[in-house]
């Protein structure tokens, strides 16, 4: 979109380098055993915070670092690479993407780029797709009733945002997470984090902007969520592969290194080849989404990028382990952190199947509209 | 006692359908782990006094001497009411070594203890340095009077936490020829001085399999089973015992059971992509068990089953790990959740099956072992 700055493949390689010290000075992938017990950490947010990645997509003109989605996917990225526990997709797509379009002026905004506050988006219902006026979550001005599931960063956040209806207008309502009237339930996922449902019973909230507004913001910002997503994957990938390389080089049986067997390095090479289209294909869908203001093009591109991230991060996260024989099966060897994060963002946001369903009805959609 | 094999294949299914639905306890119906001895004790014991504790030995050793249709209709009759496979290592793998290499005296002592469980095996094969070239392991023992003495380290080994016995290969001969003569086949207590265990834990998070050190542990000479220094011939003969077991159905069609049950709790049945990727998965399994039949049958008729058998394992592995995928997939965005999917008043824990099925082409000889072996001995590729 317009307001995207252009940036040059250095700015992207300095972003990434930084961004990766980062993560290796907060305690590198043994943060992913860590964060079971301990949740995510808010020094770490705070860190990404200042160096301005949670605005990295929002435009400069509301405090952001206006770099768009490309910038964004090479950060998040390394978050897959790190398997940072941190939720920085949804902060970033979901939460600073959400009020940076709806409320651009209220005070939040900045608090939120500055991780000042942590915000988690709840927008799903069970059995719907998106807003909808079918929405069970009703909001009368005042308080809040209904649930919301499947929220993501909901564990340790300050703030609620809820997507809900008053009077059949679609509103973005704010609440104070350890505020009155909410009840969370949650439920643990393979990579130790928190699946949370949270039922409203007369919850205060503050009335954030409501219209059209919202539900169009809505369907753009789970857009990115979801290409940030197929980014993250395709880091999990990346180092899940790495690892594996590393590991066949150097394990021994039959008195030589097991990736000497024809077998293990034609499995290799194709493992190889399927990440390099994937990050080919993600990167592609987010540069596009950047520059199109085209909402079915958009969908499409997001489909694709998590279509194809979910499918590599399949394949490849299940043939590491194989690879690795029975010390690939075990909590000590960090492999299967990578399988066990796969997973989860996998079943985040619609897998390969869900995508690749809806990439066809935007292409044929589209092809109609023609 | 009952002559199984005199029932018409309908008639054997009702007896044992009926037998599961009344005596199997509920809460243990597929029991997301692999259960401790403790957990299924009195389970166990009904078993044991209907006869049923080892389905496939012939009756002469107290099994049910089930010819092969039948044994199928007993694993699809367990799979469908979720019935646990219990601590079966001594009735599935060392006890039909025994019936086939032991002495009078050898059966007569370890069978009978396999049946009541009043020994629990665990198997002693793979070490650190020792997975796929298992021939290269290195845990020794010497002859030192009436006892081996036995030093080294196994690992992997499976509920080892919990057994009183493990069946290993160990190295009597560090001068042979080969890296396979020199091997030994051998009995040991677990609950001595020179063994300490310690668990490990999986990528599911739970307890399942140990590391097995040995410092001078000890094990009388009689427990060696087979002649010395030939044992890993024998052993040989057992990786056919096991996987002919590991090559069963009885996983996959668990896993199918289930995954119709979440396919139905979401209406998933009338999506044509799904039904066909369902019909898929479910004739791999129904003709995988008619594969299967095949190879049970030349086992009750008292064969050898040769190298071919590692078909059944490649097969029925992989169409098990395709099936929890699908599960997977039926869970949506509650893919990655730990626990059972509450679908009604049933649940289906589908990343407790997901698990399951990784390691099952790993362990028993990993897939690309069973591809070597079939390409070698069975196709007779060069090379
Ligand atoms: C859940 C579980 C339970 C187990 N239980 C037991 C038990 O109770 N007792 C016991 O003794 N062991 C047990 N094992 C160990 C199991 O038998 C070994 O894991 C297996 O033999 C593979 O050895 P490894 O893990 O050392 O892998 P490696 O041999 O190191 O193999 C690593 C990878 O290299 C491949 N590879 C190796 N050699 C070749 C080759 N020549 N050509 C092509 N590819 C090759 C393998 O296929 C694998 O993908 C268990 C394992 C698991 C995962």
């Amino acid at each position: 979109m317009s307001n995207v700055r252009a940036h040059s493949q250095d700015d992207l390689r300095m972003l990434r380098g930084s961004v990766r010290t980062l993560f290796e000075r907060a305690g590198g992938i043994a943060r992913a055993r860590n964060a079971r017990d301990k949740g995510w950490d808010r020094q770490v947010m705070n860190e990404l915070a200042h160096a301005g990645v949670l605005g990295v997509a929002a435009p400069e003109a509301v405090g952001g670092l206006g770099m768009g989605l490309t910038a964004a996917g090479v950060i998040v990225e390394e978050v897959g690479r790190a398997l940072t526990p941190e939720p920085v997709v949804s902060a970033i797509a979901l939460a600073i993407g959400m009020i940076q379009r709806v409320c651009p002026g209220d005070a939040m905004l900045a608090t939120a780029i500055s991780g000042k506050i942590a915000c988690a988006l709840a927008w799903q219902e069970r059995g719907l797709r998106g807003y909808s006026d079918q929405m069970a979550c009703r909001f009368d001005g005042k308080v809040l009733n209904g649930s919301k599931a499947w929220i993501a960063g909901a564990v340790g956040a300050d703030q609620l945002l809820v997507v809900a209806q008053n009077d059949s207008k679609p509103v973005l309502v704010a609440l104070d997470a350890d505020g009155k009237g909410i009840y969370s339930e949650l439920r643990r996922q393979s990579d130790g984090s928190q699946l949370c449902d949270i039922g409203f019973v007369d919850a205060p909230g503050k009335l954030l902007a409501e219209g059209s507004v919202v539900s169009e913001a809505l369907s753009t910002v789970v857009a990115d969520a979801t290409a940030l997503a197929a980014a993250e994957l395709v880091g999990v990938s990346a180092k899940a592969l790495e690892l594996t390389l590393d590991y066949v080089k150097t394990r021994e049986q039959f008195g030589k290194p097991i990736g000497s067997f024809q077998v293990i390095q034609h499995r290799a090479v194709d493992l190889y080849v399927a990440q390099q289209v994937a990050e080919a294909g993600v990167s592609e869908a987010l540069a596009r989404m950047d520059v199109s203001a085209d909402q079915g093009a958009r969908i499409r591109e997001a489909s694709r990028a998590k279509a194809r991230a979910c499918s590599t991060a399949k394949r490849i996260t299940r043939e590491s382990i194989q690879l690795h024989g029975a010390v690939g099966y075990t909590d000590e060897f960090d492999i299967g952190l990578f399988l066990n994060r796969a997973l989860v963002l996998s079943a985040w946001l619609g897998d390969a199947a869900y995508h690749r369903a809806r990439w066809m009805d935007a292409l044929e959609a589209n092809e109609a509209g023609r | 006692m009952t002559d199984w094999n005199a029932l018409s294949d309908e008639a054997f299914r009702r007896q044992v359908r009926t037998f599961f639905e009344t005596e199997y306890p509920e809460e243990l119906r597929h029991l997301p782990h692999r259960a401790k001895f403790a957990e299924i004790r009195q389970w166990h014991e009904k078993l044991y006094a209907k006869g049923m504790v080892a389905p496939a030995w012939p009756v002469e050793y107290g099994g049910m001497g089930l010819e092969a249709s039948k044994l199928l209709i007993f694993y699809e009759e367990q799979q469908r009411w979720g019935v646990t496979r219990g601590r079966d290592m001594g009735v599935q793998m060392v006890g039909p070594l025994i019936i086939k290499f032991g002495t009078q005296a050898q059966k007569h002592y370890w069978l009978p203890r396999i049946l009541t469980c009043e020994h629990i095996w665990c198997q002693g094969y793979s070490e650190p340095g020792s997975g796929s070239d298992l021939a290269s392991l290195r845990t020794s023992a010497v002859i030192d009077g009436d006892y081996f003495v036995i030093n080294g380290q196994k690992i992997w080994t499976t509920m080892a936490h919990d057994a009183t016995h493990i069946f290993m290969l160990v190295r009597t001969d560090s001068h042979a020829r080969t890296k396979q003569e020199g091997i030994s086949f051998l009995l040991a207590e677990m609950n001595q001085p020179g063994i300490e265990v310690r668990t490990i834990t999986t990528l599911a998070g739970e307890d399942e399999f140990c590391e097995v050190f040995f410092d001078n542990a000890r094990a009388p000479r009689e427990n060696l089973v087979g002649e010395l220094n030939k044992g890993w011939t024998m052993a040989k003969a057992l990786l056919g015992f096991e996987r002919i077991f590991i090559g069963a159905p009885n996983l996959a069609q668990n896993a199918l059971v289930q995954l119709r049950t979440i396919a139905q709790g979401r209406c998933m049945f009338s999506d044509p992509v799904f039904r066909d990727r369902f019909a898929k998965v479910a004739l791999d399994v129904e003709d995988h068990a008619a594969l299967y039949s095949r190879f049970a049958d030349q086992l009750k008729r008292g064969e050898m089953l040769g190298p071919d058998v590692s078909m059944l394992k490649i097969w029925v592995t992989e169409t098990f790990q395709e099936i929890t995928e699908l599960m997977i997939e039926s869970a949506g965005p509650d893919g990655g959740l730990i626990g059972p999917l509450q679908l009604g008043n049933v649940g289906v824990d589908v990343l407790a099956n997901f698990y399951k099925a990784r390691p099952t082409t790993i362990y028993g000889g990993t897939n690309e072992i069973q591809r070597n072996i079939l390409s070698k001995a069975v196709l007779g590729l060069p090379g």
